[in-house]
């Protein structure tokens, strides 16, 4: 809590991703294109194949337009961006990292002295020079991949670090290998679709049919490094945090299951316009199949980002910069006490800290739906048990003061009528409302943590005791704090669980 | 479980605060050659602008130079934020969307250049291209002004934080980051003229050009450097009795001797002293910074935990790449290579 908070309206997910998604498309398509660009000069040289050559110039430019310019700028956008989202983070990572990324910086130095010497070079280097700026290109990329692929994967497996805090340990950690051979596969994918792209231009004749089953090529062994290494990949997370992702947050990994249909959808594109219509290969499909491309990219990013949850530095520091370290600190005094940047207004503060990071009130990942309509007691008890909730968030340390000066925050910014009038909902369909407001945070019926079979089949009585004891029942449940209204609302949407996981409203 | 700690250095103060001086020093050069150069190009005196082969020569280096811009600046960027992360970051948070922005202007201000370069339009429109790129490049130069003003000094952030937590803010205090701001401007143009006068040392139009905004500028910058010396208030007296004075002395007096020799026509003394200058005025503004910071930040409290053996990759790494440079660029500029 060194720092001040950067509130602005847009999530910080979609600030991140904005930027960052764009790089890594960019970067990888700059190691992969590096290679196709020399392997195919070194062909088309051994062929004498003009047309090629023609068309590798060309790419070139577009190379070098695309890595160089909008590749470089965005990777020291990345810095720029973790810099103002999480500065915390940041410091961590540059305390322990620094002298990779200084590494790297020398592979990125000659990457793009490499780069511009290459395009300028096909009209005033020997084909032999040419080839050896290329391959020296290529090098120096991958190795920049190989020194940032071990940072990246510290973060969601930092391995024997958290004991030992060697550089070592953290950089060859438990994801390193898996990731850098994926990471491969698709630069190597990026490769064939990129160039796809710029060959769907070509005039359909017999020479646009040789390049664009070449390129397809290359998008397809990308694919088939990429299948196994994901898995691989997948598999070397330790398992806690798998079980862990699994259990907190199903829809996540209902996703990885999404990513193969992406890949498969993609190969589907590449054989049959690649390889079997090449011809047909035009601008249209070639963005069809780069999209495709990126959407299964974006996933595995994505994946990886949320499985890390509810850690930025697994195990060593929350997404919300919370350290681990300080966690018996912050039960003690709270958070206040620790925020070095404070304005006049100690609710907000604390919202900025805890949970501005991944939400919003009413845009990214809002907090609106899941409170309209409670009450400022409910949100406290919320507040205090984050660390329970679907979703893997992290858990609540402040002190219970500053869990009521919180909720008070949140409150006065949402709908504060009764739940009824804001839905516009009565009997079951109140209760419903209710019950999804108040229960299915912690327990979703027929989901996470699900009490179903515990609650179907009660009196009504029994219901009215266990909603006077919810508080009791574990220290981070909220007591229940709706009206009469509501809890006989709520009341008679319990009863109306059946067993076989229906409630009777089903299908209504 | 005891986790490790974070906050350490992992190498020497001394040797963090070289490499950032240095790499920081050719990040300016860099970036002087492509502000100030498109400066000269746009406003100095040729007789026919568009065709004269060394405007056309430096259009055509403008983007490699800003490639050298972007990748020099990385480094400093990176060890800055390893000894000055809590200034650095609580600034630029205050300016959050000024300092965002900067990646997208710099994005579109490159394509102008390559817009340029490659284009084969008539004069107009590259002039055009390089105004737009230069307007892009200042905005760059007020951001980062302000923001590193700011960095200095943490009771005015913390009260700017207080007060906004949106990021739309630019330093206030224009006074604090005005004057430096023009003193780095007209820096960047003695520099940029020193490199037009150097690059067309056998065109005489050229040359003149490049006289005229490296005498001119080096004058200016000289103003701006001594009336930013008078605002720095309190932070004066304690910066002449640290080692930036003597940077500055030395800085001035080679500064003037690169610009006899640039008269003369002795190019290579002439660069060399300006190297030097350029690297003692970042030697003076590394000192202001310990000066400004004093009350509230000792760098050398900061623990040291040396990471030798990742610090030694590193150096194989860096030699390796000063040789790849050389090899590339001599398989580049050897003659008649192709064939």
């Amino acid at each position: 809590m060194n720092y001040p908070f950067w509130d602005v309206d847009i999530g910080y997910g979609i600030l991140m991703a904005a930027i960052a998604v764009v790089h890594v498309m960019v970067s990888h398509f700059a190691i992969g294109g590096g290679l196709y660009l020399v392997v195919a000069e070194h062909f088309a040289r051994k062929a004498n194949d003009v047309y090629r050559l023609q068309f590798l110039e060309r790419l070139s430019k577009f190379f070098v337009l695309v890595t160089v310019v909008f590749g470089a700028l965005t990777g020291v956008g990345i810095w720029f961006i973790i810099g103002l989202l999480n500065p915390a983070a940041t410091e961590v990572l540059i305390h322990n990292f620094v002298w990779g990324w200084a590494t790297e910086w020398t592979f990125f130095v000659i990457e793009i002295l490499a780069a511009l010497l290459y395009y300028y070079g096909w009209k005033k280097l020997s084909a032999r020079n040419h080839l050896i700026i290329g391959w020296i290109y290529f090098i120096a990329a991958w190795m920049s991949l190989f020194v940032i692929n071990g940072i990246i994967t510290f973060m969601l497996t930092p391995g024997d670090w958290l004991t030992t805090g060697s550089f070592w340990d953290g950089f060859f950690n438990p994801t390193l290998w898996p990731s850098l051979v994926l990471r491969t596969g698709i630069c190597i994918l990026m490769a064939g679709l990129f160039t796809l792209l710029v060959a769907g231009r070509q005039y359909p004749d017999e020479k646009k049919r040789g390049l664009v089953r070449y390129n397809a090529w290359w998008g397809l062994l990308g694919l088939i490094i990429t299948l196994p290494s994901f898995w691989w990949y997948f598999k070397s997370i330790p398992a806690d945090i798998r079980t862990a992702a699994q259990e907190m947050m199903p829809f996540v990994m209902q996703r990885v299951d999404q990513t193969y249909w992406f890949i498969a959808a993609l190969a589907v594109v590449l054989i049959v316009f690649g390889l079997i219509l090449p011809k047909r290969y035009n601008l249209a499909i070639g963005i069809v199949g780069l999209a495709l491309g990126l959407v299964f990219f974006g996933e595995y990013e994505w994946l990886r980002e949320a499985i890390r949850k509810p850690y930025v530095v697994h195990g060593y520091m929350y997404g919300n910069a919370l350290e681990v370290a300080q966690q018996d600190a912050y039960l003690e005094s709270g958070y206040l006490e620790h925020m070095v940047f404070t304005t006049d207004d100690p609710g907000a503060d604390l919202y900025r800290r805890a949970c501005r990071s991944c939400h919003t009130i009413d845009g990214y990942k809002a907090l609106k739906p899941f409170f309209e309509g409670t009450d400022e007691e409910f949100i406290a008890g919320i507040v205090r048990g984050t660390g329970v909730m679907k979703g893997n968030m992290p858990p609540w340390f402040g002190t219970e003061e500053e869990s009521q000066l919180l909720a008070a925050h949140i409150y006065k910014q949402i709908d504060q009528r009764h739940v009824s009038e804001i839905y516009g909902l009565s009997g079951v369909e109140l209760g419903e409302k209710a019950y999804e407001l108040r229960c299915s945070g912690c327990h979703e019926i027929g989901g996470f943590n699900d009490k179903f079979a515990s609650l179907v089949g009660l009196a009504e009585e029994d219901y009215s005791d266990m909603l006077d004891m919810a508080g009791d029942f574990a220290e981070e449940m909220p007591a229940f704090t709706g009206d009469e209204v509501e809890r006989a609302a709520l009341i008679q949407y319990l009863m109306t669980l059946e067993e076989g996981g229906q409630d009777a409203t089903a299908g209504l | 479980m005891q986790l490790p700690d974070y906050n350490f250095l992992s190498a020497p103060l001394w040797l963090v605060t070289v490499l950032h001086i240095v790499t920081l020093t050719l990040h300016f050069i860099a970036m002087n050659f492509v502000v100030g150069g498109i400066i000269a190009i746009l406003w100095g005196r040729f007789s026919d602008r568009w065709n004269h082969p060394v405007v056309q020569k430096f259009i055509k280096l403008f983007p490699s130079a800003l490639a050298a811009t972007v990748t020099f600046g990385v480094a400093p960027l990176l060890f800055v934020q390893l000894v000055y992360h809590r200034q650095m970051y609580s600034a630029s948070i205050i300016s959050g969307w000024f300092w965002l922005l900067i990646i997208p202007v710099v994005i579109v201000g490159y394509y102008f250049l390559y817009g340029a370069s490659f284009g084969k339009g008539g004069g107009g429109r590259k002039g055009l291209f390089l105004l737009l790129a230069l307007i892009g490049f200042v905005y760059v130069s007020i951001v980062y002004s302000s923001v590193f003003s700011m960095a200095e000094n943490p009771d005015h952030y913390a009260a700017l934080y207080a007060g906004n937590q949106s990021g739309w803010l630019i330093n206030p205090d224009v006074g604090e980051w005005i004057v430096r701001w023009l003193h780095m401007i007209t820096g960047a143009i003695t520099v940029g003229g020193f490199f037009v006068g150097w690059l067309g040392r056998n065109d005489e139009e050229a040359f003149k050009v490049g006289k005229t905004f490296f005498l001119w500028g080096m004058a200016a910058a000289a103003l701006f450097g001594l009336v930013y010396l008078f605002t720095l208030g309190e932070a004066l007296v304690p910066l002449m009795r640290t080692p930036g004075i003597w940077a500055l002395t030395i800085g001035i007096v080679l500064s003037v001797g690169s610009l006899h020799f640039f008269f003369k026509k002795k190019f290579l003394p002439a660069a060399l002293m300006l190297f030097v200058s350029l690297l003692t005025m970042v030697i003076t503004r590394h000192e202001l910074r310990l000066v400004r910071l004093g009350d509230y930040f000792e760098p050398s409290s900061l623990p040291v935990d040396p990471q030798w053996g990742v610090f030694i990759v590193f150096l194989v790494c860096f030699l390796i790449a000063i040789a790849a440079v050389w090899y590339m660029l001599r398989l580049f500029f050897a003659p008649g290579d192709k064939t």
